[in-house]
C-alpha cells in the first residue's frame, strides 16, 4: 500500500526537475567569514598533496574538518554551523595538528562508533584514534599500522569478507633524495590487512610494482561484492607503468589485472578517481583526472545478464562532455592540470555533477596558471554543462583537494576547496529553485560500522541513483558522514542498500527533504533531525 | 679512429701550449663524459617537458649539439667553426687571445645556460634536477682549474650561449603553444587526408602544422628533399591505395611476439619516453661511452646528430603538410574492419612520410658516415622502460626497423616507411657536408 503511495506520489510529482536544462546552481563564497584559515603550503615536497578530511566526530551530525597545511602543521575545525545558517567553523587543537601533511582520510578503523584519522604525509604517516568530542590520539603501535618513511600521496581502505578490521592500501610517491633522477624512482605502494583473529594490522605487503599514484579506490567495479583496488598513477614519474587495478580477494596475494583478463593500457597522470552509476545500469563509471584531457570511463561490455565484467573500460569523456581539458572562461586557454574530483548532485535534480579542482602544478607554463575549477552539471541527456563560472565557484586559485559536502545540513551541497600558497576556500550552496533532497547515513554491527562498500540505491520517478560508500580516491580528500541524493520535485524516494559483501536489502521510504538513519539490523529508516 | 687520434693530441698539444698543470688535462679529458652527462639529463628532460612533441626534441638536440660544438671548436686549431655554415649562423663571439680557457668548463657553462633555456618550461622537478646536475658537473669540471681559467671559462661560455640562443630565436620553432597543437586549424573534409585519431580534445587539430616551414640547420630549406606523391586515396580493392591499407591490416592481425616487441621498442612516445630523435641521442651516447670518447667527438657527434634529426623533422613536416595523408586506422577502420585498433598510439598529425623513418633514416646515415656501415651494438636504451635490449648489426639495419616498426604498430603505411628513410639519407648529407676538420 505504501509503496504504491510512493508511486503515485512520483507519478504526481511536477516537471521542474525533469526539464532539459539543469537548474543553475548557485555558491556563495564564505572563506572570510567561516573562521577557516588553512593554507596548503611548502616546496617541492607538498606540489602534489593538499587534502581534506571532513567527517563528524563530536556526535552533532554537522561534519567537522581537517585541512593539511603541507611544511606548515595541519588544522583543525569544528562545525559550528546552524542548520541552513552560514558555514561557520571554530579552530581546535585535536591531536590533528601535524606539519608534513599531505592529505587524510576519516575511517573508524576499531569499529567503535568513534571516527578515526589516517594521516598522510611526507614521512611517516600516521592513524589516529579518536577518543570523542573531536580528540585524537596516535595508534601506530597499538594497532601495529606501519607508517613508513614515504611521500604517501594516496589511500584507500575496504572491509574484505569476514574481517572486523579494515585493509588498508597507501600510495606512495617518488623516492624524495633522488636530486638526479627522480624519474623512475616511484617507491612501494603498500596494503596492511588485519591480523589474523585479533585487533590490529598485519605486517604491510608491498604492491609492486608501483608507479606513482595520486589517488587509490577499493571499489566494487564489477559487483562481486568484492572491492578491488583501483589506481590513478602519475606517469610523469613511472617507467614502464599504467593505470593499474588490483584485484584483492580474502586470503590470497593482492594481484594485478593484466591484458589477458581484458585490462586496457592507459598512461595519463593520474590524480584524482571518483565512481558513480551515472546511467543507470548497475555498474558503476569511474572519473580520473589527469593534466589536458580528463576520463570518464565505463565498461566497455557491461553484462547484461549479470555474469562476470572484464575490467575493459572505454572512455567517454568527450561525448559526456568532461574532458575539461583547458579553462573554460578567461584568457588562459593553455591545458588544464586537474585534481580532486568528485560526483555530488548539487542542484538536487536527481543526476549527479561533477567537481573538479584545477591548479598548475607549479610554474610550469606549459600549463594553465590561471586554472578555474570545473563544476560540471548533468543534464537529462546524460550529457553535462559547465557551470563554475554562473555558480560563482570558478576560482582561479591553485586548487588541489577538496570536499563536497552538506556542512550546514539544509540539503545542498557546500564545496570546500583547499589551495596551495592561498587559503582554503569554502562555499555555502544557496541554489535557488534546487530540488527536493535525501541524506542517509549507514550503521551496521561488526567492524565495517559505517558499511564502507556499500552501495545505495536511490529510486523516484526521475529513475535510479546509486553510490558506493567509499574510504579512499579524490585527491587526498575524503568525507565520512551523510550520503546525499538530490531528487528533484519527488516527495519521497525508495532507498535500497546493497551491504557489505551481501545482496541488496529490501527497499526502505525515506521523505524528502530530510535525513534518514539506514541501520542494517532495522526494517525501516529512522528519521534524524539536527539539534541546532 | 682518426677523430680520436686527433682529439687526444690536441688535448696533449693543448696542454703543453699553456704550460698548464696535468690537472687541466685531466678536466679537459673529462670534459667528453661531463658533455655526455649532461645529455643524460636533456634526455630526462626531453620526456618530462610537456612542450617536447619529437620536432621540438630535435630542435634543442641540435642546438645543444650546435653549441657544445662550438665551446670545443672556438678555441680549436682543428675543430672548424660553423659560423657561415648553418642556415642564419653568422658570426660567433670569439675567444680572448690573452685569455686561458677550459674547453670542458666552456662546454659545462654552455650546456648548462642552455639546457635552462631550452627547458625552462619543464616543471618543477625538471628544474630540480637541472639544478642538481649543474651543481654536480660544474665541481667536476672546474676541479683543480686555476681561478683564470675558471673565470674565463665560464664568461666566455655565457657569452657563447647567448648567441647561440639569439641565433635560435627566429627560426620558427621557438615559441611553442598549447603543447604544439593550434588553438584554430581547418582540417579537411575530403577522403584521403587526415582526420583526429583520438577522443582527445587537444588533439583534434594536429601537431605543429607549420613545422615545416622553420629555418632549417644545414638543409637549405624545408622542401630540399621534397617526396613523391602517396598512392591517390581510392576505395576500389583493386588500388594501390587500398592494397597498402590491406597490408598494414593483414600484418597487424598476425602479429607475430618479435613485431610486437620491435613496435614498442621503437614507439618512443612523447612524454613517455626521451622521443624517437632522443633514441638516437641514447644511442650515440652510449656509443660514445663505451669508448670512452673525448670532448671533440662527443661534440661532434652530438652536433651533426642534431642538426641531421632536426633538418630531418622540418624536411618531414614539410611533406606531411603538403600532403595531408590520412591514417591506417582511419582507413581500415572505414572500408576493411570497424572494430580494428592499432597496436600503437596513433600520432596526432598526417601520415605521410613517417617521422620516425626519417629522422632515423638521418641520424644511421650520419652515424654511419663517421663510424662506418658496420657497427654492430645493442640499443640498451629503454631497459629502465622494461623494454628489454636489441642488437643490431649496422646504424642502418636499427634506422630499418625503426622504420618497419611503425607498419608492425598499425599507424604507417609502407610508402611513408621507405620514402620516409630515403628522405632521412638525403636530408643527412647536408649534416654529413658540414665542415668541422681543418686541412691537415
Amino acid at each position: 500500500m505504501r509503496r504504491a503511495a510512493l508511486a503515485l506520489l512520483m507519478l504526481a510529482a511536477g516537471q521542474a526537475h525533469a526539464a532539459d536544462t539543469p537548474v543553475v546552481p548557485a555558491f556563495t563564497e564564505e572563506t572570510k567569514t567561516s573562521g577557516i584559515d588553512s593554507v596548503y603550503t611548502g616546496q617541492w615536497q607538498y606540489m602534489v598533496g593538499g587534502g581534506a578530511a571532513a567527517f563528524d566526530c563530536n556526535g552533532d551530525g554537522f561534519e567537522d574538518v581537517l585541512i593539511a597545511g603541507g611544511e606548515m602543521p595541519a588544522a583543525f575545525y569544528v562545525n559550528r554551523s546552524a542548520r541552513g545558517g552560514a558555514l561557520t567553523f571554530a579552530k581546535q587543537q585535536s591531536g590533528l595538528e601535524f606539519d608534513a601533511m599531505t592529505g587524510a582520510y576519516p575511517i573508524d578503523i576499531d569499529g567503535d562508533g568513534i571516527m578515526d584519522v589516517v594521516v598522510l604525509r611526507v614521512g611517516e604517516n600516521i592513524v589516529m584514534k579518536g577518543k570523542g568530542d573531536c580528540q585524537f590520539t596516535r595508534a601506530n603501535e597499538d594497532w601495529g599500522f606501519a607508517g613508513g618513511d614515504g611521500w604517501s600521496t594516496a589511500y584507500a581502505a575496504t572491509w574484505e569478507k569476514g574481517n572486523q578490521w579494515p585493509t588498508i592500501a597507501i600510495g606512495n610517491y617518488i623516492d624524495r633524495a633522488q636530486e638526479l633522477e627522480p624519474w623512475g624512482s616511484c617507491t612501494p605502494n603498500v596494503m596492511q590487512r588485519p591480523k589474523p583473529g585479533a585487533k590490529g594490522f598485519d605486517a604491510p605487503v608491498a604492491l609492486t610494482p608501483s608507479y606513482c599514484p595520486l589517488s587509490m579506490l577499493f571499489t566494487d567495479w564489477n559487483n562481486s561484492g568484492t572491492a578491488d583496488l583501483r589506481m590513478a598513477n602519475d606517469r610523469e614519474y613511472y617507467e614502464g607503468g599504467q593505470e593499474q587495478m588490483w584485484q584483492v580477494r580474502p586470503g590470497q596475494p593482492p594481484k594485478l589485472y593484466t591484458k589477458e583478463d581484458g585490462w586496457a593500457y592507459l598512461r595519463i597522470w593520474g590524480m584524482g578517481i571518483a565512481g558513480y552509476d551515472l546511467d543507470g545500469d548497475g555498474y558503476q563509471e569511474y572519473a580520473i583526472t589527469s593534466m589536458a584531457d580528463n576520463k570518464l570511463q565505463t565498461l566497455k561490455e557491461p553484462p547484461k545478464d549479470g555474469g562476470a565484467a572484464k575490467p575493459t573500460f572505454k572512455d567517454v569523456a568527450w561525448p559526456k562532455g568532461v574532458t575539461a581539458h583547458r579553462p573554460f572562461t578567461g584568457d588562459d586557454l593553455k591545458p588544464s592540470t586537474a585534481w580532486h574530483i568528485d560526483f555530488q548532485d548539487v542542484n538536487n535534480d536527481g543526476l549527479a555533477d561533477i567537481f573538479i579542482a584545477k591548479g598548475n602544478v607549479s610554474e610550469m607554463p606549459d600549463f594553465a596558471m590561471k586554472d578555474p575549477n570545473n563544476l560540471l552539471v548533468q543534464a537529462r541527456d546524460g550529457t553535462f554543462i559547465e557551470m563554475a563560472d554562473k555558480a560563482g565557484v570558478a576560482s582561479t586559485e591553485t586548487a588541489r583537494g577538496g570536499v563536497l559536502t552538506d556542512f550546514n545540513l539544509d540539503g545542498l551541497v557546500d564545496l570546500l576547496v583547499v589551495n596551495r600558497y592561498a587559503p582554503t576556500q569554502l562555499w555555502r550552496n544557496v541554489t535557488p529553485g534546487a530540488g527536493n533532497w535525501i541524506e542517509v547515513k549507514l550503521q551496521q554491527p561488526g567492524g565495517n560500522v559505517n558499511a564502507i562498500g556499500a552501495m545505495v540505491e536511490v529510486k523516484t520517478e526521475l529513475g535510479r541513483q546509486a553510490r558506493e560508500v567509499v574510504s579512499g580516491g579524490g585527491h587526498v580528500s575524503g568525507q565520512s558522514g551523510w550520503v546525499h541524493f538530490g531528487i528533484g520535485d519527488a516527495k519521497q524516494a525508495e532507498v535500497r542498500v546493497r551491504w557489505p559483501g551481501e545482496d541488496w536489502g529490501k527497499p526502505m521510504t525515506v521523505d524528502a527533504n530530510g535525513f534518514a538513519v539506514l541501520d542494517k539490523a532495522k526494517a525501516a529508516a529512522e528519521a534524524w533531525t539536527p539539534n541546532r | 679512429m682518426m677523430m680520436t687520434r686527433r682529439s687526444a693530441l690536441k688535448g696533449v698539444a693543448a696542454a703543453a701550449l699553456l704550460g698548464l698543470s696535468g690537472r687541466l688535462a685531466l678536466a679537459e679529458d673529462n670534459g667528453g663524459a661531463i658533455l655526455r652527462q649532461w645529455y643524460k639529463v636533456v634526455l630526462m628532460l626531453v620526456r618530462h617537458t610537456a612542450t617536447y612533441s619529437p620536432p621540438v626534441a630535435s630542435r634543442a638536440f641540435a642546438y645543444l649539439g650546435v653549441a657544445a660544438y662550438q665551446a670545443v671548436a672556438s678555441g680549436s686549431t682543428s675543430l672548424v667553426s660553423l659560423e657561415g655554415q648553418l642556415n642564419g649562423l653568422k658570426a660567433l663571439p670569439p675567444r680572448d687571445p690573452a685569455k686561458r680557457y677550459s674547453d670542458a668548463v666552456i662546454t659545462h657553462c654552455v650546456m648548462a645556460s642552455a639546457v635552462k633555456t631550452f627547458f625552462g618550461n619543464t616543471g618543477p622537478t625538471g628544474q630540480r634536477v637541472m639544478a642538481a646536475a649543474e651543481k654536480k658537473l660544474k665541481g667536476a669540471a672546474l676541479q683543480g682549474l686555476p681561478g683564470d681559467v675558471v673565470e674565463a671559462s665560464l664568461a666566455y661560455g655565457e657569452t657563447l650561449k647567448a648567441a647561440i640562443i639569439d641565433w635560435s630565436k627566429d627560426d620558427g620553432g621557438a615559441v611553442i603553444e598549447n603543447m604544439g597543437f593550434p588553438m584554430a586549424y581547418d582540417v579537411s573534409k575530403e577522403p584521403g587526408h587526415w582526420v583526429p585519431t583520438s577522443a582527445i580534445r587537444q588533439q583534434q587539430v594536429p601537431l605543429l602544422p607549420t613545422w615545416g616551414q622553420n629555418r632549417s640547420f644545414a638543409m637549405p630549406s624545408g622542401a630540399s628533399c621534397g617526396l613523391p606523391p602517396p598512392p591517390t586515396y581510392s576505395e576500389d580493392p583493386s588500388s594501390e591505395f587500398y592494397a597498402q591499407a590491406k597490408e598494414v591490416y593483414d600484418v597487424t592481425m598476425r602479429l607475430m611476439p618479435e613485431q610486437v616487441a620491435i613496435a614498442r621498442f621503437w614507439s618512443d612516445d612523447p612524454m613517455l619516453s626521451f622521443t624517437p630523435p632522443g633514441h638516437w641521442i641514447a644511442i650515440a651516447h652510449d656509443l660514445l661511452a663505451e669508448k670512452k670518447a673525448g670532448l671533440d667527438e662527443t661534440a661532434e657527434v652530438m652536433m651533426r646528430l642534431g642538426v641531421a634529426m632536426a633538418d630531418g623533422f622540418i624536411g618531414c613536416w614539410n611533406a606531411k603538410y603538403q600532403y595531408d595523408y590520412v591514417r591506417p586506422v582511419t582507413v581500415i577502420k572505414k572500408l576493411i574492419d570497424a572494430k580494428w585498433e592499432p597496436l600503437l598510439i596513433t600520432p596526432p598529425f598526417p601520415e605521410y612520410p613517417s617521422g620516425h623513418s626519417t629522422e632515423s633514416g638521418a641520424a644511421a646515415a650520419v652515424l654511419t658516415s663517421i663510424y662506418g656501415d658496420n657497427v654492430a651494438f645493442t640499443d640498451r636504451s629503454h631497459v629502465r622502460d622494461g623494454l628489454g635490449e636489441r642488437k643490431f648489426a649496422s646504424f642502418t639495419a636499427a634506422a630499418d626497423e625503426a622504420g618497419m616498426s611503425r607498419m608492425y604498430g598499425g599507424i604507417h603505411f609502407r610508402p611513408a616507411i621507405e620514402q620516409g628513410l630515403e628522405q632521412g639519407r638525403c636530408i643527412a648529407q647536408f649534416a654529413i657536408a658540414l665542415r668541422t676538420r681543418s686541412a691537415a
